[in-house]
Protein backbone atom coordinates (compact mmCIF):
# COMPACT_ATOMS: atom_id res chain seq x y z
CA UNK A 1 0.00 0.00 0.00
CA UNK A 2 2.62 2.41 0.90
CA UNK A 3 4.70 1.33 -2.22
CA UNK A 4 1.24 2.46 -4.26
CA UNK A 5 0.73 5.98 -2.42
CA UNK A 6 4.40 6.45 -3.32
CA UNK A 7 4.43 5.69 -6.81
CA UNK A 8 1.35 7.62 -7.27
CA UNK A 9 3.06 10.46 -5.46
CA UNK A 10 5.69 10.42 -7.80
CA UNK A 11 3.62 10.09 -10.93
CA UNK A 12 1.67 13.30 -9.83
CA UNK A 13 4.63 14.60 -9.12
CA UNK A 14 6.05 14.58 -12.66
CA UNK A 15 3.36 15.28 -14.04
CA UNK A 16 2.85 18.37 -11.94
CA UNK A 17 6.62 19.27 -12.74
CA UNK A 18 6.53 18.44 -16.32
CA UNK A 19 3.47 20.34 -16.77
CA UNK A 20 4.34 23.77 -15.54
CA UNK A 21 7.60 23.52 -17.59
CA UNK A 22 5.25 23.12 -19.95
CA UNK A 23 3.58 26.34 -19.12
CA UNK A 24 6.19 28.23 -18.45
CA UNK A 25 7.49 28.07 -22.43
CA UNK A 26 5.81 30.52 -24.80
CA UNK A 27 2.80 28.50 -27.22
CA UNK A 28 3.84 29.64 -30.29
CA UNK A 29 0.59 28.38 -31.79
CA UNK A 30 -1.70 29.96 -34.28
CA UNK A 31 -1.59 31.10 -37.70
CA UNK A 32 1.02 33.88 -38.62
CA UNK A 33 1.08 36.62 -40.83
CA UNK A 34 4.58 38.37 -42.20
CA UNK A 35 4.17 42.19 -41.09
CA UNK A 36 7.71 43.30 -41.18
CA UNK A 37 11.06 42.12 -42.36
CA UNK A 38 14.62 44.05 -41.60
CA UNK A 39 16.46 45.06 -43.90
CA UNK A 40 12.97 45.55 -45.93
CA UNK A 41 11.66 42.85 -48.45
CA UNK A 42 14.58 40.26 -47.18
CA UNK A 43 14.61 38.11 -49.91
CA UNK A 44 15.59 34.91 -48.28
CA UNK A 45 19.22 33.44 -50.12
CA UNK A 46 18.71 32.00 -53.50
CA UNK A 47 14.87 30.56 -53.05
CA UNK A 48 16.07 29.19 -49.18
CA UNK A 49 14.85 30.76 -46.23
CA UNK A 50 12.11 33.26 -48.32
CA UNK A 51 9.95 34.73 -45.61
CA UNK A 52 6.39 33.24 -45.82
CA UNK A 53 3.47 35.43 -46.14
CA UNK A 54 1.90 32.75 -43.43
CA UNK A 55 2.90 30.29 -41.09
CA UNK A 56 0.86 27.84 -39.51
CA UNK A 57 2.52 26.83 -36.17
CA UNK A 58 1.42 23.80 -34.11
CA UNK A 59 3.12 23.17 -30.76
CA UNK A 60 2.51 20.09 -28.29
CA UNK A 61 5.13 19.42 -25.25
CA UNK A 62 6.90 17.46 -27.90
CA UNK A 63 7.08 18.89 -30.72
CA UNK A 64 6.46 21.77 -32.77
CA UNK A 65 5.07 21.92 -36.68
CA UNK A 66 5.36 24.79 -39.15
CA UNK A 67 3.77 24.72 -42.43
CA UNK A 68 4.91 27.20 -44.38
CA UNK A 69 6.79 28.03 -47.90
CA UNK A 70 10.03 29.25 -46.29
CA UNK A 71 11.59 25.66 -47.00
CA UNK A 72 12.04 26.81 -50.96
CA UNK A 73 9.06 27.36 -53.53
CA UNK A 74 6.29 24.89 -52.34
CA UNK A 75 4.50 25.11 -48.77
CA UNK A 76 5.94 22.36 -46.72
CA UNK A 77 5.17 21.15 -42.97
CA UNK A 78 8.38 20.41 -40.87
CA UNK A 79 8.71 18.95 -37.60
CA UNK A 80 10.62 20.12 -34.95
CA UNK A 81 11.32 17.54 -31.62
CA UNK A 82 11.17 19.20 -28.83
CA UNK A 83 13.45 16.84 -27.09
CA UNK A 84 16.53 17.75 -28.58
CA UNK A 85 16.61 15.00 -30.88
CA UNK A 86 16.79 14.77 -34.84
CA UNK A 87 14.15 14.20 -37.15
CA UNK A 88 15.28 13.40 -40.71
CA UNK A 89 13.31 12.36 -43.74
CA UNK A 90 13.82 12.30 -47.42
CA UNK A 91 11.21 14.64 -50.16
CA UNK A 92 11.83 15.87 -53.77
CA UNK A 93 12.95 19.13 -53.09
CA UNK A 94 14.66 21.66 -55.23
CA UNK A 95 18.45 21.87 -55.44
CA UNK A 96 20.93 24.58 -55.92
CA UNK A 97 21.22 23.73 -59.45
CA UNK A 98 17.06 24.22 -59.88
CA UNK A 99 16.65 20.83 -60.59
CA UNK A 100 14.33 18.85 -57.99
CA UNK A 101 15.88 15.43 -56.67
CA UNK A 102 15.08 13.42 -53.70
CA UNK A 103 17.17 15.06 -50.47
CA UNK A 104 17.48 14.25 -47.22
CA UNK A 105 16.13 16.70 -44.55
CA UNK A 106 17.27 17.28 -40.86
CA UNK A 107 15.61 19.32 -37.97
CA UNK A 108 16.31 20.35 -34.66
CA UNK A 109 15.27 22.10 -32.40
CA UNK A 110 16.29 23.48 -28.75
CA UNK A 111 15.19 26.12 -26.13
CA UNK A 112 16.98 29.33 -24.67
CA UNK A 113 15.41 30.16 -22.15
CA UNK A 114 11.94 31.59 -23.33
CA UNK A 115 13.43 32.01 -27.15
CA UNK A 116 12.65 28.82 -29.31
CA UNK A 117 15.48 28.11 -31.45
CA UNK A 118 14.82 26.15 -34.80
CA UNK A 119 17.70 24.15 -36.90
CA UNK A 120 16.87 23.17 -40.48
CA UNK A 121 19.43 21.36 -42.52
CA UNK A 122 19.05 19.75 -46.61
CA UNK A 123 21.30 17.90 -48.42
CA UNK A 124 20.61 20.20 -51.16
CA UNK A 125 23.62 22.83 -49.16
CA UNK A 126 20.57 24.24 -47.49
CA UNK A 127 20.68 25.75 -43.63
CA UNK A 128 18.33 27.75 -41.75
CA UNK A 129 18.35 28.37 -38.04
CA UNK A 130 15.30 30.43 -36.85
CA UNK A 131 15.26 31.96 -32.84
CA UNK A 132 11.49 32.47 -32.34
CA UNK A 133 10.63 34.72 -29.64
CA UNK A 134 6.98 36.44 -28.73
CA UNK A 135 6.45 39.31 -27.23
CA UNK A 136 3.37 41.51 -26.96
CA UNK A 137 1.44 38.82 -29.36
CA UNK A 138 3.98 39.38 -32.06
CA UNK A 139 5.83 36.35 -33.02
CA UNK A 140 9.75 37.43 -33.84
CA UNK A 141 12.34 35.30 -36.00
CA UNK A 142 16.35 36.27 -35.99
CA UNK A 143 16.55 34.04 -39.35
CA UNK A 144 20.00 33.25 -40.40
CA UNK A 145 20.46 31.22 -43.81
CA UNK A 146 23.69 29.35 -45.08
CA UNK A 147 24.20 28.49 -48.67
CA UNK A 148 27.53 28.12 -50.65
CA UNK A 149 27.72 31.75 -51.10
CA UNK A 150 27.75 34.28 -48.29
CA UNK A 151 25.88 34.07 -45.10
CA UNK A 152 22.09 36.09 -44.84
CA UNK A 153 20.84 37.45 -41.39
CA UNK A 154 17.22 38.88 -41.30
CA UNK A 155 14.62 40.17 -38.59
CA UNK A 156 10.88 38.62 -39.38
CA UNK A 157 8.24 39.82 -37.31
CA UNK A 158 5.00 38.03 -37.60
CA UNK A 159 1.21 39.12 -36.15
CA UNK A 160 -1.81 36.84 -35.33
CA UNK A 161 -4.04 36.17 -39.06
CA UNK A 162 -6.87 33.83 -39.58
CA UNK B 1 32.24 49.18 -103.90
CA UNK B 2 36.20 49.06 -103.67
CA UNK B 3 35.63 47.86 -99.79
CA UNK B 4 33.11 44.78 -101.09
CA UNK B 5 35.78 43.73 -103.58
CA UNK B 6 38.43 43.54 -100.91
CA UNK B 7 36.23 42.29 -98.60
CA UNK B 8 35.93 39.62 -100.88
CA UNK B 9 39.27 38.95 -101.85
CA UNK B 10 40.17 38.63 -98.16
CA UNK B 11 37.89 36.15 -97.20
CA UNK B 12 39.33 33.91 -100.44
CA UNK B 13 43.04 34.10 -98.80
CA UNK B 14 41.48 33.21 -95.59
CA UNK B 15 39.94 30.02 -96.64
CA UNK B 16 42.38 29.24 -99.36
CA UNK B 17 45.36 29.56 -96.44
CA UNK B 18 42.82 27.29 -93.98
CA UNK B 19 42.52 24.94 -97.24
CA UNK B 20 46.64 24.28 -97.52
CA UNK B 21 47.57 24.97 -93.80
CA UNK B 22 45.01 23.53 -92.03
CA UNK B 23 46.74 20.19 -90.52
CA UNK B 24 50.31 22.03 -90.28
CA UNK B 25 48.24 25.12 -88.55
CA UNK B 26 45.63 22.57 -85.69
CA UNK B 27 49.60 20.74 -85.13
CA UNK B 28 50.87 24.55 -84.47
CA UNK B 29 48.30 24.69 -82.44
CA UNK B 30 48.60 21.76 -80.29
CA UNK B 31 52.83 21.95 -79.92
CA UNK B 32 52.38 25.44 -78.84
CA UNK B 33 49.63 24.38 -76.26
CA UNK B 34 52.29 21.80 -74.56
CA UNK B 35 55.11 24.43 -74.81
CA UNK B 36 53.16 27.72 -73.11
CA UNK B 37 55.87 30.26 -72.46
CA UNK B 38 55.65 32.32 -69.50
CA UNK B 39 54.08 36.12 -69.47
CA UNK B 40 50.84 37.49 -69.73
CA UNK B 41 48.45 34.58 -71.23
CA UNK B 42 50.59 32.01 -70.19
CA UNK B 43 48.35 28.76 -68.85
CA UNK B 44 50.52 26.98 -67.29
CA UNK B 45 53.75 28.90 -66.35
CA UNK B 46 56.95 27.26 -65.79
CA UNK B 47 55.01 23.77 -65.30
CA UNK B 48 53.89 21.12 -67.87
CA UNK B 49 50.03 20.65 -69.06
CA UNK B 50 48.96 17.97 -65.78
CA UNK B 51 48.09 14.42 -67.06
CA UNK B 52 44.75 14.05 -66.80
CA UNK B 53 44.42 11.11 -65.17
CA UNK B 54 46.31 11.69 -62.05
CA UNK B 55 45.48 11.17 -59.44
CA UNK B 56 45.42 7.51 -60.11
CA UNK B 57 42.69 6.90 -57.42
CA UNK B 58 39.86 8.58 -58.81
CA UNK B 59 40.72 7.91 -62.83
CA UNK B 60 38.75 5.37 -63.01
CA UNK B 61 36.34 6.28 -59.97
CA UNK B 62 35.86 3.21 -57.77
CA UNK B 63 32.40 3.30 -57.51
CA UNK B 64 30.70 2.91 -61.02
CA UNK B 65 28.34 5.55 -62.53
CA UNK B 66 30.11 8.00 -60.09
CA UNK B 67 32.80 10.44 -60.32
CA UNK B 68 34.51 12.53 -57.44
CA UNK B 69 32.94 15.80 -57.21
CA UNK B 70 33.97 19.65 -55.58
CA UNK B 71 37.42 19.52 -54.65
CA UNK B 72 37.69 22.06 -51.66
CA UNK B 73 41.22 21.48 -50.47
CA UNK B 74 44.64 19.73 -51.43
CA UNK B 75 48.33 19.94 -49.29
CA UNK B 76 50.89 18.24 -50.45
CA UNK B 77 52.83 17.27 -47.08
CA UNK B 78 55.87 15.55 -49.68
CA UNK B 79 55.28 13.98 -53.04
CA UNK B 80 54.55 11.16 -51.43
CA UNK B 81 52.15 12.09 -49.20
CA UNK B 82 49.20 14.53 -50.61
CA UNK B 83 46.25 15.23 -48.41
CA UNK B 84 42.97 15.63 -50.71
CA UNK B 85 39.61 17.16 -49.44
CA UNK B 86 36.81 15.80 -51.54
CA UNK B 87 33.27 17.45 -51.34
CA UNK B 88 31.38 14.61 -52.03
CA UNK B 89 31.02 12.19 -55.09
CA UNK B 90 28.41 12.69 -57.83
CA UNK B 91 26.61 10.31 -59.42
CA UNK B 92 27.36 10.84 -63.39
CA UNK B 93 24.70 11.08 -66.08
CA UNK B 94 23.02 8.42 -67.87
CA UNK B 95 24.82 8.73 -70.99
CA UNK B 96 28.22 10.22 -70.71
CA UNK B 97 30.15 11.64 -73.90
CA UNK B 98 33.00 9.22 -75.00
CA UNK B 99 34.95 11.82 -74.91
CA UNK B 100 34.67 12.77 -71.58
CA UNK B 101 37.67 13.74 -69.47
CA UNK B 102 36.94 12.30 -66.26
CA UNK B 103 36.21 15.70 -64.11
CA UNK B 104 33.00 17.22 -63.31
CA UNK B 105 33.57 20.65 -65.02
CA UNK B 106 33.48 18.88 -68.40
CA UNK B 107 29.20 18.78 -68.12
CA UNK B 108 29.33 22.85 -67.45
CA UNK B 109 27.00 22.55 -64.20
CA UNK B 110 29.15 25.39 -62.18
CA UNK B 111 29.25 23.83 -58.60
CA UNK B 112 30.64 20.01 -58.57
CA UNK B 113 28.19 19.69 -55.66
CA UNK B 114 24.85 18.92 -57.26
CA UNK B 115 22.52 17.89 -57.48
CA UNK B 116 23.00 15.88 -54.41
CA UNK B 117 26.44 14.87 -53.41
CA UNK B 118 27.28 11.88 -51.32
CA UNK B 119 30.09 12.87 -48.48
CA UNK B 120 32.00 10.00 -48.80
CA UNK B 121 35.82 9.75 -49.90
CA UNK B 122 36.23 13.14 -48.16
CA UNK B 123 39.44 12.87 -46.87
CA UNK B 124 42.20 10.79 -49.05
CA UNK B 125 45.98 10.68 -48.97
CA UNK B 126 48.10 9.53 -52.32
CA UNK B 127 51.29 9.08 -53.75
CA UNK B 128 53.15 10.89 -56.24
CA UNK B 129 51.17 9.02 -58.79
CA UNK B 130 47.92 9.46 -57.20
CA UNK B 131 47.56 5.79 -55.55
CA UNK B 132 45.80 5.74 -53.16
CA UNK B 133 47.54 5.12 -49.51
CA UNK B 134 44.85 6.36 -46.99
CA UNK B 135 41.09 6.98 -47.16
CA UNK B 136 39.98 8.69 -43.85
CA UNK B 137 36.24 7.21 -44.31
CA UNK B 138 35.72 7.31 -40.84
CA UNK B 139 35.39 10.45 -40.53
CA UNK B 140 32.94 11.02 -43.82
CA UNK B 141 30.07 11.57 -41.72
CA UNK B 142 31.36 14.33 -40.31
CA UNK B 143 30.45 15.91 -43.19
CA UNK B 144 27.10 14.68 -44.11
CA UNK B 145 24.87 17.61 -42.93
CA UNK B 146 27.23 20.01 -44.61
CA UNK B 147 28.91 20.43 -48.03
CA UNK B 148 32.12 18.42 -47.33
CA UNK B 149 36.06 19.83 -46.28
CA UNK B 150 36.37 23.39 -47.46
CA UNK B 151 40.52 22.96 -47.32
CA UNK B 152 43.33 20.69 -45.32
CA UNK B 153 46.90 21.66 -43.88
CA UNK B 154 49.50 20.62 -41.93
CA UNK B 155 51.33 23.90 -40.40
CA UNK B 156 54.83 24.16 -41.25
CA UNK B 157 55.98 24.81 -37.83
CA UNK B 158 54.41 21.70 -36.07
CA UNK B 159 56.57 18.65 -35.49
CA UNK B 160 54.12 16.42 -34.43
CA UNK B 161 52.55 16.97 -38.09
CA UNK B 162 48.59 17.34 -37.49
CA UNK B 163 46.08 17.38 -39.95
CA UNK B 164 43.54 20.61 -40.01
CA UNK B 165 40.68 20.93 -42.03
CA UNK B 166 38.44 23.46 -41.78
CA UNK B 167 34.00 22.34 -42.46
CA UNK B 168 32.85 25.72 -43.43
CA UNK B 169 29.57 24.65 -43.63
CA UNK B 170 29.28 22.84 -40.10
CA UNK B 171 30.88 26.18 -38.85
CA UNK B 172 34.34 23.95 -37.29
CA UNK B 173 37.70 23.13 -37.71
CA UNK B 174 39.17 19.78 -36.78
CA UNK B 175 42.64 18.46 -36.40
CA UNK B 176 43.55 14.89 -37.08
CA UNK B 177 46.37 12.71 -35.78
CA UNK B 178 48.84 12.47 -38.59
CA UNK B 179 47.21 9.18 -39.92
CA UNK B 180 44.33 10.48 -39.42
CA UNK B 181 42.55 7.58 -36.69
CA UNK B 182 42.18 10.46 -34.16
CA UNK B 183 40.61 13.51 -34.09
CA UNK B 184 42.44 15.36 -31.25
CA UNK B 185 40.30 18.68 -31.16
CA UNK B 186 37.54 20.47 -32.61
CA UNK B 187 37.08 24.75 -32.73
CA UNK B 188 33.85 26.01 -32.47
CA UNK B 189 30.85 24.28 -32.29
CA UNK B 190 28.85 21.88 -34.66
CA UNK B 191 26.41 22.99 -36.53
CA UNK B 192 25.96 26.15 -34.41
CA UNK B 193 27.53 29.87 -35.39
CA UNK B 194 28.03 32.87 -33.63
CA UNK B 195 27.87 36.32 -33.87
CA UNK B 196 30.82 38.50 -35.35
CA UNK B 197 32.05 39.21 -31.52
CA UNK B 198 31.40 35.36 -30.45
CA UNK B 199 35.18 34.09 -29.85
CA UNK B 200 33.62 30.45 -28.84
CA UNK B 201 32.05 29.90 -32.11
CA UNK B 202 32.78 30.46 -36.30
CA UNK B 203 30.09 31.02 -38.98
CA UNK B 204 31.61 29.71 -42.12
CA UNK B 205 35.37 29.59 -41.58
CA UNK B 206 37.33 29.38 -44.71
CA UNK B 207 41.02 29.26 -44.39
CA UNK B 208 43.88 29.08 -41.70
CA UNK B 209 47.49 30.41 -41.23
CA UNK B 210 50.45 29.82 -38.88
CA UNK B 211 52.87 32.23 -37.28
CA UNK B 212 56.47 29.87 -36.26
CA UNK B 213 55.31 29.70 -32.36
CA UNK B 214 52.11 28.05 -33.29
CA UNK B 215 49.51 30.95 -33.04
CA UNK B 216 47.18 30.50 -35.87
CA UNK B 217 44.98 32.72 -37.98
CA UNK B 218 41.29 31.87 -39.19
CA UNK B 219 39.46 33.54 -42.09
CA UNK B 220 35.97 33.70 -40.79
CA UNK B 221 34.90 33.59 -43.62
CA UNK B 222 31.24 33.64 -45.39
CA UNK B 223 29.15 34.65 -42.30
CA UNK B 224 31.08 36.56 -39.53
CA UNK B 225 33.42 38.72 -41.87
CA UNK B 226 36.32 38.28 -39.79
CA UNK B 227 39.64 36.93 -38.78
CA UNK B 228 40.27 35.24 -35.49
CA UNK B 229 43.72 34.79 -34.03
CA UNK B 230 44.49 32.17 -31.85
CA UNK B 231 47.21 30.64 -29.51
CA UNK B 232 49.03 27.29 -30.08
CA UNK B 233 46.54 25.48 -27.67
CA UNK B 234 43.48 26.96 -29.54
CA UNK B 235 42.34 29.39 -27.54
CA UNK B 236 41.22 32.36 -29.10
CA UNK B 237 42.88 35.53 -28.45
CA UNK B 238 41.00 38.56 -30.36
CA UNK B 239 38.91 39.11 -33.41
CA UNK B 240 38.91 42.05 -36.56
CA UNK B 241 36.57 43.02 -38.68
CA UNK B 242 33.63 43.11 -39.74
CA UNK B 243 31.01 43.23 -42.83
CA UNK B 244 31.53 46.50 -45.32
CA UNK B 245 33.79 48.00 -47.69
CA UNK B 246 36.29 50.07 -45.79
CA UNK B 247 39.73 49.54 -44.87
CA UNK B 248 39.81 46.48 -41.95
CA UNK B 249 36.10 45.57 -43.07
CA UNK B 250 35.40 42.10 -45.24
CA UNK B 251 32.97 40.77 -47.85
CA UNK B 252 33.72 36.70 -47.42
CA UNK B 253 37.47 36.83 -45.81
CA UNK B 254 37.90 33.58 -48.04
CA UNK B 255 42.00 33.05 -47.75
CA UNK B 256 44.52 34.16 -45.56
CA UNK B 257 48.27 33.82 -45.49
CA UNK B 258 50.96 34.90 -42.85
CA UNK B 259 54.30 35.94 -42.85
CA UNK B 260 57.22 38.90 -43.37
CA UNK B 261 59.30 40.34 -41.10
CA UNK B 262 57.93 41.33 -39.07
CA UNK B 263 55.08 38.83 -39.76
CA UNK B 264 51.96 40.66 -41.16
CA UNK B 265 48.69 38.80 -41.95
CA UNK B 266 47.12 38.91 -45.82
CA UNK B 267 43.46 38.20 -45.95
CA UNK B 268 41.67 37.56 -49.29
CA UNK B 269 39.23 39.80 -49.26
CA UNK B 270 37.22 37.91 -52.17
CA UNK B 271 33.63 39.71 -52.02
CA UNK B 272 35.24 43.21 -52.01
CA UNK B 273 38.17 41.74 -54.79
CA UNK B 274 41.61 42.81 -52.73
CA UNK B 275 44.27 41.67 -50.49
CA UNK B 276 44.08 43.35 -47.08
CA UNK B 277 47.25 43.61 -45.09
CA UNK B 278 47.50 43.60 -41.11
CA UNK B 279 49.75 43.20 -38.33
CA UNK B 280 49.39 40.55 -36.10
CA UNK B 281 47.18 42.21 -33.78
CA UNK B 282 44.70 43.35 -36.83
CA UNK B 283 46.03 46.99 -37.17
CA UNK B 284 45.31 47.72 -40.72
CA UNK B 285 48.36 48.38 -42.86
CA UNK B 286 47.61 48.34 -46.75
CA UNK B 287 45.38 46.79 -49.67
CA UNK B 288 45.99 45.22 -53.06
CA UNK B 289 43.23 45.74 -55.10
CA UNK B 290 42.16 44.05 -58.21
CA UNK B 291 42.22 40.48 -57.04
CA UNK B 292 39.87 38.39 -55.34
CA UNK B 293 41.47 35.34 -54.38
CA UNK B 294 39.50 32.03 -53.03
CA UNK B 295 43.29 31.17 -51.36
CA UNK B 296 46.80 31.88 -50.74
CA UNK B 297 49.53 30.16 -49.90
CA UNK B 298 52.79 32.04 -48.29
CA UNK B 299 55.67 30.20 -49.97
CA UNK B 300 59.03 29.54 -49.03
CA UNK B 301 60.68 32.75 -50.75
CA UNK B 302 58.19 34.92 -49.07
CA UNK B 303 55.60 35.69 -51.55
CA UNK B 304 51.96 35.44 -51.61
CA UNK B 305 51.00 33.21 -54.18
CA UNK B 306 47.20 34.19 -54.81
CA UNK B 307 44.66 32.41 -56.72
CA UNK B 308 41.95 35.14 -58.40
CA UNK B 309 38.47 33.49 -58.15
CA UNK B 310 38.30 36.77 -61.13
CA UNK B 311 40.34 35.19 -63.33
CA UNK B 312 41.43 32.03 -62.61
CA UNK B 313 44.81 33.23 -62.89
CA UNK B 314 47.86 32.09 -60.21
CA UNK B 315 49.62 35.47 -58.80
CA UNK B 316 52.57 36.35 -57.45
CA UNK B 317 53.22 39.26 -55.19
CA UNK B 318 56.26 40.42 -53.43
CA UNK B 319 55.32 41.31 -49.85
CA UNK B 320 54.76 44.97 -50.32
CA UNK B 321 52.28 43.65 -53.31
CA UNK B 322 54.01 44.11 -56.55
CA UNK B 323 52.96 41.40 -58.86
CA UNK B 324 56.03 39.78 -59.88
CA UNK B 325 54.71 36.70 -62.05
CA UNK B 326 51.19 35.31 -63.40
CA UNK B 327 49.88 32.49 -65.50
CA UNK B 328 46.83 30.36 -65.77
CA UNK B 329 43.39 30.30 -67.24
CA UNK B 330 39.74 29.55 -67.09
CA UNK B 331 38.91 25.97 -68.31
CA UNK B 332 38.55 22.40 -68.08
CA UNK B 333 40.98 21.15 -70.13
CA UNK B 334 44.41 19.88 -68.65
CA UNK B 335 46.52 22.58 -67.09
CA UNK B 336 43.72 25.47 -67.04
CA UNK B 337 41.61 25.38 -64.01
CA UNK B 338 37.89 26.13 -62.88
CA UNK B 339 37.87 27.78 -59.66
CA UNK B 340 40.94 27.09 -57.86
CA UNK B 341 40.08 26.82 -54.31
CA UNK B 342 43.66 25.81 -52.49
CA UNK B 343 46.99 25.84 -53.36
CA UNK B 344 49.71 23.79 -52.53
CA UNK B 345 53.41 23.08 -53.21
CA UNK B 346 55.99 19.77 -52.79
CA UNK B 347 59.36 20.01 -51.98
CA UNK B 348 60.43 18.26 -55.36
CA UNK B 349 58.46 21.81 -57.21
CA UNK B 350 55.00 20.22 -57.97
CA UNK B 351 52.55 22.61 -57.75
CA UNK B 352 48.76 21.43 -56.69
CA UNK B 353 45.45 23.04 -57.17
CA UNK B 354 41.96 22.09 -56.38
CA UNK B 355 39.22 23.16 -58.09
CA UNK B 356 35.54 23.74 -56.85
CA UNK B 357 33.67 24.09 -59.72
CA UNK B 358 36.19 21.79 -62.18
CA UNK B 359 35.62 19.04 -60.05
CA UNK B 360 39.33 18.15 -59.90
CA UNK B 361 42.59 18.57 -58.35
CA UNK B 362 45.37 18.61 -61.10
CA UNK B 363 48.92 18.24 -60.22
CA UNK B 364 51.33 20.55 -62.26
CA UNK B 365 55.29 19.15 -62.71
CA UNK B 366 57.87 21.80 -63.57
CA UNK B 367 59.15 21.64 -66.86
CA UNK B 368 62.57 21.07 -67.41
CA UNK B 369 65.02 23.90 -66.97
CA UNK B 370 61.68 26.09 -65.48
CA UNK B 371 62.80 29.14 -63.67
CA UNK B 372 62.94 28.28 -60.28
CA UNK B 373 61.38 32.18 -59.70
CA UNK B 374 58.53 31.00 -61.28
CA UNK B 375 58.05 27.91 -59.40
CA UNK B 376 55.87 27.68 -56.33
CA UNK B 377 57.35 26.49 -53.34
CA UNK B 378 55.85 25.45 -50.41
CA UNK B 379 57.35 26.21 -46.61
CA UNK B 380 59.59 23.60 -45.23
CA UNK B 381 57.95 21.21 -42.69
CA UNK B 382 59.25 20.71 -39.73
CA UNK B 383 61.02 16.86 -39.49
CA UNK B 384 58.37 14.66 -38.87
CA UNK B 385 60.37 12.63 -36.30
CA UNK B 386 57.34 13.25 -33.64
CA UNK B 387 54.48 13.30 -35.82
CA UNK B 388 51.38 12.38 -33.95
CA UNK B 389 49.71 8.73 -34.67
CA UNK B 390 47.26 6.87 -32.70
Amino acid sequence: MTFKRVTLLIVALAVIVSTAWAQAKPDFSGTWKLSATTPPNYPGSAGWGVPSPTLVVKQTPMEVTIQAGQYGPNPMSVVYKLDGSDNIWEAPSMTQSGTSATVKWRTKARWDGNKLILFTWNTALNQMRDVMTISNGALTIQRGTEQPGPSTNALLTYTKGS
Amino acid sequence: MRRRTLSVAAWLTVIAGLIVLGPSASLQQRNDANSVKGGVGDITGEYQIPDPNWPQWAHPYAKPGYIWGSQGGVFAESPDRVYLANRGELKLPDKVPPNFPGNWGFFNQMAATQPIANMVNCLVVVDRDGKLIEAWNQWDKLFEWGRGPHQVYISPYDPERYVWVVDDMRHVIYRFTHDGKQLVQTLGVLDEFGENDDLTHFRRPTMIDWLPDGTFFVADGYGNTRVVKFDKTGKALLKWGSRGTGPGQFNTPHGIAVGGSPPRVFVSDRGNRRIQVFDTNGKFLEEWPGIAPHSMLMSADEHVWAVDSLTDRIVKFDLSGHVEFSFGQFGTRPGYTWAPHQITADSDGNLYLSEVFGGRTQKYRPKPNADPTKLVWGRSLMPAGNARTN
